[in-house]
C-alpha cells in the first residue's frame, strides 16, 4: 500500500526548496522574465505545489500569507502542523501520507476542498473549524466507527465525501447510513447519489435520525435561547440597569446577611418582610424602567448626531470631488497643450499657470477642509454638552431613587429594631413561646447584641444599595467620557487623514508637472 | 335617381330658405327688444346686409336623409302603428301641451311626439330604448359617448331654430350611420340608461359651435400637454446636530438689485404675452353668431348619484366631449326626458345653464308629464318623504286616478343591435376627420390602411391650418410594434415609439434621416436585451451607449471615430469601419471589489496606444486612484526587446501598496487590458451593425406593411378561417352523406301499405318490384329529359345559324361579335349535355343493381325475399 520511501531520503522543507517550486511554478515567458528580474515575493504566492518532494515535516510555510491552495501530497508528512498562517487556504492537499490524527487546522476557517486520502487516520475530528467545507476526501484510511459519521452532520455546505478503503466502508449498510445521516450529500465515493437511494436511505434509518435531529433541536433551542437572554443582558447594561428588574438587588442584600435571615424567623417580621421586599422592588422596577428610556434617549440622540455628521462629511466630500474633477478636466487638456507647445516662452508660461492652478486646487480642498472641521467642532461641542447633561440627568434621577430605597430600609430596620427590642424585653420577662428558633435565642441576649446584631444588617444593606448606586454612576459617566473622547479623536483622525490625501495628491501633481519641466530641460 | 337627387335638393334649398326668413323674422324682433337705445337705420341695414352674408354659409351639405332611403316595409309593427296604450299617452301628451301653451303662452311649443320613420306620431321617451351593449369597452359613459361620436355623422338640423318634425328610432339611425343631435342625444342615452347612469335627453339652446359641431375653435385635446405635477420638495426639518452653513459673504444689497432687476423683465414679458392673448381672443370672438341663443340643439346630462357619478354634468353627443353643467355653450334647457318620464324646465335661463338646478323632483323647478313613475322625490329628507309616499299611494289607489298613475308604456323600439363589424369600422365607412383649432384628426379603423395607421393628428402654426407643425400618427397592430410616430416638420426630427416586442426591443428611435451614421438617438427596453442596453446616441463621428444592470457593472461606453480610411474596391459601411480613434468606458461600482481594485472608468486612446484608468473614490476619500499606461514596444541598446519599463506606467495611488508597484503586476494589467480594449473595439463594431440592422428593419417595415394579425381574430385570420371553413365543409358533407344513408328507398311504398300490418311475402315482392320499376322509370325520364334539353339547344343553335347566315352581310361587327361567342357557348352546352347523356347511360343499370342489392339487404324485406332465394 506504502511506496518505499524508506529507501530515500527525508527533506526538510528550507527556503531553497520552497524558492525554487515558486520559481518553477511561477508565471511564464515575458512576464517570468519580469518576474525573475524582481524576484517573487512568498506573501504574493496564491498556489504552491509541493508533491514527490519526500518531506517529513512541514515547515517555513509561514511567509505565504495569501496562500489559497496547497498540494503537499505523496510526502512522508507524520503530522498536520506548520499551517496555522495561512487562514486564506481554500484548497489542501495532504493525500498520500503518513497522517496519523487530524490536527492543526485549526484556523483554516476558509478551508473548502480537503483531501487526506491514503494517511493513517482512525478518527475524524477536530474539524469543527472548517465551516465552509464542501468536499472532504479520507478514502484509504483506518476509520472503523460508524459514528464518526454522525459528526460530519455539522457542515451544512458539505456535498463530497469518499471513505472508501476505510473499515466502515466494508459494512453492508455504510452508504445507507451516509446517505441517511448526510442528507445534503451529493456525491459520496465519486458517484452520484441517486435519488431512490436517498429514499430508501431515509426510510431505513428514519427513526433514529428523528430521534437525532431532535436532540440537535434541542441543543439549538437552548442555544438560541441563551443568546436571546444574553442579548437582553447586554441591553440592560449598556442602560448601567442590569439586575434591576426584579428582586435581585433585594435577594444580594439578604445573602451576606446572616444576622438578618436569622431575625427574619421573629414573630411578625416575615409579613414585614415581605411588604419590604414589595416596595422595594417597585422602586427597582422605577429605576429599571427609567434607565431603559433614558438609554432610548441616548441612543435617539447619538444616532442623529452621527446622521448630521455623516450628511456633513458627505457633502463637504461631493464638493471635494466635483472640485478634483473639474480640476482634472483642465488638467488634462492643459497637460496635451504643455506636451504640444513647442515655443519656449508659451511653455514656460503654461507651466507656470499649471502650477497656479495646483496651488489654487490646494487651497480650495484646504479652506473646505477648515471649514467642516469648523463646523463639526461646533457641532460636536453641542453634542457634547448635551449627552453630559443627560447622563447628570439621569443620575440625578437614579440616585433620588436610590434614595428611597435608603428611605424604605432605614424605615424596615427602625421596625425590625422596635420588634427585637419587644422581643428581647418578651424574653427577659420570659413570657415568650417556645418556637422560637434556636440560632435566634443568642442574639437576644441582652440589649447590645440584638443592638448590633440588627445594625449589622441594616449596615450590609445600606451598603450593597450604595454599592449599586456607585456601579451605576461610575459606569454612566465612563461611558459618557468615553464617548465624547472616541468622536474627538474620530474626528482629529478623520482631519489628518483628509490633509494627508489632499497633501498626497497635490504633490502628485506637482511630480508630474515638475517631470514635464525635467524632461523639457533634457530635451 | 338623378331625378330623384334633384328633388331632394330642390327640397333642401326650399327648406333653407324658409328657414332663413323664420330667422330674420325672428330675430328682427329680438334685436329690437334687445337694442333699446336708438338705433339708426344705417346701422340697421348694416347689419340687415351682414346677416345676409352670414346667412348663405350655414348649411351646405344635403339635409337630413330623405324618408324615401328608409325601406319601412321591413321594420317591425310597433314602428308602424300605436298601440291602445301609445294612443292614450299621446292623448295625455296633447292635453298636457294643450294647458302648458294656456299656461305659459310665450313659450314655444313642447317637442312631444314627433313623427317616426313611418310617419307614425311616437312620444319622445318611448324612442329612448335602454340597451346595455355587450361590449365591455361600451360600459363607461365616456366611450360610449366616443363611440356615438364617432359611429353617427352628424346632419344639421333642418331648421336650426326648431326641433325637428321626425324623430327616428336607433335602429334606422344606427343603420344609416348619419342624424342630427337629437338621434344622437336619443342613442347615447339609450345606451347610458342601459349602462346604469341616470341620464336625460335634453331639448335646448346650443351656442353655434355645438351646435354645428365645429371644434374649430377649440384646443385638440390631444395637443394639450398634460400639466406637470408640481413637486413642492418637503423641507426637511433641519436637524438637532445639522452643521451650520458657513457664512455668506456676498452682498445682499447686490442681489436684491438683480432680483428687481429680473422681475422687471418678468413683469414686462408676462404684459405682453398678455396683451398677445387679449388680442388673439379678440380675433377669435370677432363673428358673433347672430342666431345665439336661438339654435335649437339635444344633449344629454348624466344626474348624479347612480354609477358613482360625483357631480352632475352634459355630455355633447357630438364631440363626444363632457361639459360641466355651468358651460358656455349650452344657453337654456326646454325640456328634458328619459325612457320613464318628461320635465318641462320652468327655471328661467336669461344666464344660460348656469343657474339652473337639476333637482327633477321639484316641481317648481321642473313640470313633470307623468306623475308617480319615479323622481318624484323631493331633496326633502328620507323618512318623511317615505311615509308621504306611502300615504299618497293606499289614496291614490282608492280613487283611481288615471292621470296621475299613468305609466309610461314601453318603448317601441327594437333592441339597439351594434355587430362587431360595425363596432371596430366605428366611423362610417371607417375615417373621420376633427377639425380642431390649429390642428386636424384623422381617424381610421384598424386594418383600414395597410400600414396600420390609425390616427394621425396634424398640428398647425397659424389658425388657417396651412404651415404644418408637427404630425403625430398612431398605428396599431404593426409587426414591428411601431406604436406612435412623430414627425416635427419646424425641425425635421422623427420620433418613432415602439411597443415591446421589437425584434431588437427597441422603445424609441429619434432621428432626422434614415442614413446609417448620422445623429440620432436610441432607446431600448432594457429589461428585454441581454446586453443591458438603454440607449443609444449616435452622432457623425461617435457613438455613446447607456447600459443598467450588467453583471459586470458597464453603464457608459463612448466611442469616437477617425475619418474612414478610404478603400477603392469596397465601400459599404459592414466591410470597412471607420477606425475607432477612443473608446471610453464607464463602471458603476462594484461592491465585491475594494475601491482601488474597481475601475470607474478606462479610456482607450487607440491612436496612441494610451491606457488610462481612473479607479472608484473610497467611501470616505475625495481622490481616486489613477493609472496610465503607455504601450511601446521597443528595443534596448542590446536589442533585446523592452517588456516593461516603470516609466509605462505612471500611476497615482491614494493609498500606495506594495504589490502594485512591481512590474509584474502592471505587466499582467496592461495585458489584460489590452484583451479588453479588443473586445471593446468588437463590441462598438457590433453595435454599428446592429444600427444598421435596425434601419434596414425599419426600411422593410415601411415598404411592406405587413400587420400582425391576433389568432383570437377569427374573420382576419386567414389561416384559422381556411381551417374552419374546411371543417365546416366536412362537417356539411358528412351531414349530406348520413342524409343520404338515411334515405328510405321504399318509404313512399310502404306508406301505400295500410299501416301497422306485418308484410306478407307477396306484398313485399310488390313493394320491391314496385320500388325498381319506378326507379328503372325515373332513370329513363332522366335520360330522356337530357335529351330533350339537347335537342333544343341543337335547334337553337340551328336556327341562329340560318339566321347568321341569312343576314351575314348586313351584320355589323358587334353582331358578329356576339353570334361568335353565342355559337361557342352553345357548343359548349351541348357538348356538356352530350357528356351527361352518355355517363347516364352508362351509370343507369349499375344504378339500377346497386338499388336492388339494397332492397335485398333491407331488414323489413330481407326474410321473405331470402326464402325466395
Amino acid at each position: 500500500m506504502h511506496r518505499l520511501y524508506n529507501s530515500l531520503e527525508p527533506r526538510v522543507m528550507d527556503e531553497d526548496m520552497l524558492k525554487l517550486a515558486v520559481g518553477e511554478q511561477g508565471p511564464r515567458e515575458e512576464a517570468g522574465q519580469l518576474a525573475r528580474q524582481e524576484g517573487i515575493l512568498f506573501k504574493d504566492v496564491l498556489s504552491l505545489r509541493l508533491d514527490f518532494q519526500n518531506i517529513l515535516r512541514i515547515d517555513s510555510l509561514w511567509e505565504f500569507e495569501n496562500l489559497t491552495k496547497l498540494q503537499l501530497d505523496n510526502n512522508i508528512i507524520e503530522k498536520i502542523e506548520g499551517l496555522e498562517q495561512l487562514v486564506h487556504l481554500v484548497w489542501l492537499d495532504l493525500s498520500f501520507n503518513n497522517i496519523e490524527a487530524i490536527e492543526g487546522l485549526d484556523t483554516l476557517v476558509n478551508l473548502e476542498d480537503l483531501s487526506l486520502f491514503n494517511n493513517r487516520i482512525s478518527k475524524i475530528d477536530s474539524l469543527d473549524a472548517l465551516v465552509k467545507l464542501q468536499v472532504l476526501s479520507l478514502g484509504n484510511n483506518q476509520i472503523g466507527n460508524m459514528m464518526n459519521i454522525i459528526y460530519l452532520r455539522r457542515f451544512k455546505d458539505l456535498r463530497t465525501l469518499s471513505l472508501s478503503g476505510n473499515p466502515i466502508a466494508e459494512s453492508e449498510d455504510y452508504k445507507m447510513f451516509v446517505c441517511a445521516y448526510l442528507p445534503d450529500l451529493v456525491y459520496l465515493d465519486f458517484h452520484r447519489i441517486d435519488d431512490h437511494m436517498k429514499e430508501m436511505a431515509e426510510s431505513k434509518h428514519q427513526y433514529s435520525i428523528d430521534e437525532l435531529k431532535h436532540r440537535e433541536n434541542l441543543i439549538q433551542s437552548r442555544l438560541e435561547d441563551e443568546q436571546a437572554q444574553q442579548e437582553e443582558l447586554e441591553k440592560h447594561k449598556a442602560a448601567f440597569v442590569e439586575h434591576l428588574n426584579g428582586s435581585f438587588l433585594f435577594d444580594s442584600m439578604y445573602t451576606e446577611d446572616v444576622e438578618g435571615n436569622k431575625l427574619a424567623y421573629l414573630p411578625g417580621i416575615s409579613e414585614l418582610l415581605q411588604a419590604y421586599k414589595d416596595k422595594f422592588v417597585i422602586i427597582c422596577l422605577n429605576i429599571f424602567e427609567y434607565g431603559l428610556k433614558q438609554q432610548e434617549k441616548r441612543k435617539l440622540e447619538l444616532d442623529t448626531f452621527n446622521e448630521c455628521v455623516q450628511e456633513a462629511i458627505q457633502e463637504n466630500q461631493e464638493q471635494g470631488k466635483h472640485r478634483i474633477a473639474k480640476f482634472e478636466e483642465k488638467h488634462l487638456l492643459s497637460l496635451n497643450a504643455i506636451r504640444d507647445e513647442s515655443e519656449l516662452t508659451n511653455f514656460e508660461m503654461k507651466i507656470v499657470e499649471y502650477g497656479k492652478d495646483i496651488t489654487e486646487l490646494f487651497n480650495v480642498l484646504m479652506t473646505l477642509e477648515m471649514q467642516l472641521v469648523e463646523q463639526l467642532e461646533e457641532t460636536i461641542n453641542m453634542f457634547e454638552r448635551n449627552i453630559i447633561d443627560l447622563v447628570a440627568l439621569f443620575i440625578e434621577n437614579v440616585q433620588s431613587l436610590m434614595a428611597q430605597c435608603r428611605d424604605l430600609e432605614n424605615h424596615h430596620h427602625e421596625k425590625l429594631l422596635e420588634i427585637s427590642i419587644n422581643t428581647l424585653e418578651k424574653i427577659l420577662k420570659g413570657d415568650v413561646d417556645e418556637d422560637l428558633p434556636d440560632d435566634l435565642r443568642p442574639l437576644f441576649v441582652d440589649k447590645d447584641t440584638i443592638f448590633n446584631a440588627v445594625g449589622a444588617s441594616h449596615d450590609i444593606h445600606l451598603l450593597k444599595i450604595d454599592n449599586r448606586e456607585d456601579e451605576l454612576v461610575t459606569r454612566a459617566n465612563s461611558w459618557c467620557t468615553h464617548l465624547v473622547d472616541t468622536i474627538h479623536k474620530n474626528e482629529i483622525m478623520r482631519n489628518r487623514r483628509r490633509v494627508k490625501e489632499i497633501n498626497q495628491y497635490i504633490d502628485h501633481m506637482q511630480n508630474e508637472l515638475d517631470s514635464l519641466e525635467c524632461s523639457d530641460v533634457i530635451d | 335617381m338623378e331625378v330623384l337627387k334633384e328633388k331632394v335638393e330642390e327640397e333642401a334649398a326650399t327648406e333653407r330658405a324658409e328657414a332663413a326668413e323664420r330667422g330674420e323674422k325672428l330675430l328682427r324682433p329680438l334685436d329690437a327688444r334687445r337694442e333699446e337705445a336708438p338705433m339708426t337705420q344705417e346701422m340697421l341695414r348694416d347689419l340687415e346686409k351682414k346677416l345676409s352674408e352670414i346667412e348663405i354659409v350655414v348649411p351646405e351639405q344635403p339635409l337630413t336623409f330623405t324618408k324615401d332611403s328608409i325601406d319601412i316595409s321591413k321594420l317591425p309593427l310597433s314602428y308602424q302603428s300605436n298601440t291602445l296604450k301609445e294612443e292614450h299617452l299621446l292623448q295625455v301628451a296633447d292635453n298636457f301641451s294643450r294647458q302648458y301653451s294656456h299656461l305659459c303662452p310665450d313659450r314655444v311649443p313642447l317637442f312631444l311626439h314627433p313623427l317616426n320613420e313611418c310617419e307614425v306620431p311616437k312620444f319622445v321617451s318611448t324612442t329612448i330604448r335602454p340597451t346595455l351593449m355587450p361590449y365591455p369597452e361600451l360600459y363607461n359613459w365616456d366611450s360610449c359617448a366616443q363611440f356615438v361620436s364617432d359611429f353617427l355623422s352628424m346632419v344639421p338640423l333642418p331648421d336650426p331654430l326648431k326641433p325637428p318634425s321626425h324623430l327616428y328610432s336607433s335602429t334606422t339611425v344606427l343603420k344609416h350611420q348619419k342624424g342630427n343631435c337629437f338621434d344622437f342625444s336619443t342613442l347615447l342615452c339609450s345606451m347610458l340608461i342601459g349602462a346604469g347612469y341616470d341620464a336625460y335627453c335634453i331639448n335646448g339652446y346650443g351656442s353655434q359651435d355645438i351646435c354645428h359641431m365645429d371644434l374649430t375653435r377649440d384646443v385638440c385635446p390631444l395637443t394639450m400637454k398634460h400639466k406637470e405635477m408640481v413637486q413642492e420638495e418637503e423641507k426637511v426639518p433641519s436637524k438637532k446636530y445639522a452643521i451650520k452653513p458657513p457664512r455668506d459673504l456676498s452682498s445682499r444689497f447686490e442681489q436684491e438689485q438683480e432680483m428687481k432687476k429680473q422681475e422687471e423683465m418678468k413683469g414686462q414679458e408676462e404684459k405682453q404675452r398678455r396683451e398677445e392673448e387679449a388680442r388673439l381672443l379678440e380675433v377669435e370672438k370677432a363673428n358673433i353668431d347672430p342666431l345665439h341663443g336661438l339654435r335649437v340643439h339635444s344633449w344629454v346630462v348624466v344626474l348624479s348619484g347612480k354609477r358613482e357619478v360625483p357631480e352632475s354634468f352634459f355630455i355633447d353627443p357630438f364631440t363626444a366631449r363632457s361639459y360641466s353643467t355651468q358651460d358656455d355653450h349650452f344657453l337654456g334647457i326646454e325640456s328634458l326626458w328619459n325612457h320613464k318620464n318628461y320635465w318641462i324646465n320652468m327655471q328661467d335661463c336669461w344666464n344660460g345653464c348656469k343657474d339652473l338646478i337639476f333637482d327633477l323632483g321639484d316641481p317648481v323647478r321642473w313640470e313633470y308629464l307623468l306623475l308617480g313613475t319615479d323622481k318624484s322625490h323631493l331633496s326633502l329628507t328620507e323618512e318623511e318623504d317615505d311615509g308621504m309616499n306611502d300615504n299618497d299611494d293606499v289614496e291614490n289607489l282608492g280613487k283611481e286616478d288615471e292621470d296621475k298613475s299613468f305609466d309610461m308604456p314601453p318603448s317601441w323600439v327594437e333592441q339597439i343591435e351594434i355587430s362587431p363589424e360595425a363596432f371596430e369600422t366605428r366611423c362610417p365607412s371607417g375615417k373621420k376627420v376633427i377639425q380642431y383649432k390649429r390642428a386636424k384628426l384623422e381617424k381610421w379603423a384598424p386594418y383600414l390602411n395597410n400600414n396600420g395607421l390609425v390616427c394621425r393628428l396634424t398640428t398647425y402654426e397659424d389658425l388657417e391650418c396651412t404651415k404644418t407643425l408637427e404630425i403625430k400618427e398612431w398605428y396599431q397592430n404593426r409587426e414591428d410594434m411601431l406604436e406612435l410616430k412623430h414627425i416635427n416638420k419646424s425641425t425635421g426630427l422623427n420620433i418613432d415609439y415602439f411597443k415591446p416586442g421589437h425584434p431588437q426591443a427597441l422603445r424609441a428611435h429619434s432621428y432626422v434621416s434614415m442614413q446609417p451614421e448620422m445623429d440620432r438617438v436610441m432607446e431600448f427596453y432594457e429589461t428585454a436585451r441581454v446586453d443591458g442596453l438603454v440607449k443609444r446616441e449616435e452622432t457623425p463621428s461617435s457613438m455613446t451607449e447607456h447600459y443598467r444592470g450588467r453583471s459586470d457593472f458597464l453603464s457608459y461606453r463612448h466611442v469616437d471615430f477617425g475619418p474612414r480610411v478610404k478603400k477603392l474596391a469596397l465601400n459599404s459601411a459592414e466591410s470597412n469601419p471607420r477606425p475607432v480613434v477612443k473608446i471610453t468606458e464607464r463602471f458603476s461600482r462594484n461592491p465585491e471589489k475594494p475601491a482601488d481594485e474597481d475601475v470607474a472608468e478606462r479610456t482607450f486612446l487607440i491612436q496612441e496606444e494610451r491606457i488610462q484608468l481612473r479607479y472608484h473614490c473610497r467611501d470616505d476619500h475625495i481622490t481616486a486612484s489613477k493609472r496610465e499606461f503607455l504601450r511601446r514596444t521597443e528595443v534596448d541598446s542590446k536589442g533585446n526587446k523592452i517588456i516593461m519599463t516603470p516609466d509605462m506606467c505612471i500611476s497615482f495611488e491614494v493609498e500606495p501598496m506594495e504589490h502594485t508597484k512591481k512590474l509584474l503586476y502592471q505587466y499582467e494589467a496592461m495585458m489584460k487590458l489590452r484583451n479588453e480594449e479588443k473586445l471593446s473595439r468588437h463590441q462598438a463594431w457590433e453595435s454599428e451593425l446592429e444600427v444598421l440592422e435596425i434601419l434596414k428593419l425599419q426600411e422593410e417595415e415601411d415598404d411592406a406593411h405587413t400587420l400582425a394579425i391576433s389568432i383570437y381574430d377569427t374573420k382576419r385570420n386567414e389561416k384559422s378561417k381556411e381551417y374552419r371553413e374546411a371543417m365546416e365543409r366536412v362537417m356539411h358533407e358528412e351531414h349530406l352523406r348520413q342524409v343520404e344513408a338515411q334515405l328510405d328507398y321504399l318509404a313512399p311504398f310502404l306508406a301505400q301499405l295500410p299501416p301497422g300490418n306485418k308484410l306478407t311475402r307477396w306484398q313485399a315482392m310488390c313493394v320491391k318490384e314496385e320500388c325498381l320499376s319506378d326507379f328503372k322509370q325515373r332513370l329513363i325520364d332522366k335520360a330522356n329529359l337530357i335529351q330533350a334539353r339537347f335537342e333544343k339547344e341543337t335547334q337553337e343553335l340551328q336556327k341562329k345559324q340560318q339566321w347568321y347566315q341569312e343576314n351575314q352581310v348586313t351584320l355589323t361587327a358587334e353582331d358578329e361579335d356576339w353570334y361568335l361567342s353565342y355559337c361557342s357557348q352553345a357548343m359548349f352546352r351541348i357538348r356538356i349535355l352530350e357528356q351527361r347523356l352518355n355517363r347516364h347511360k352508362e351509370q343507369a343499370p349499375l344504378k339500377y343493381l346497386a338499388l336492388e342489392e339494397k332492397l335485398h339487404k333491407d331488414p323489413r324485406l330481407v326474410e321473405f325475399l331470402k326464402v325466395f332465394v
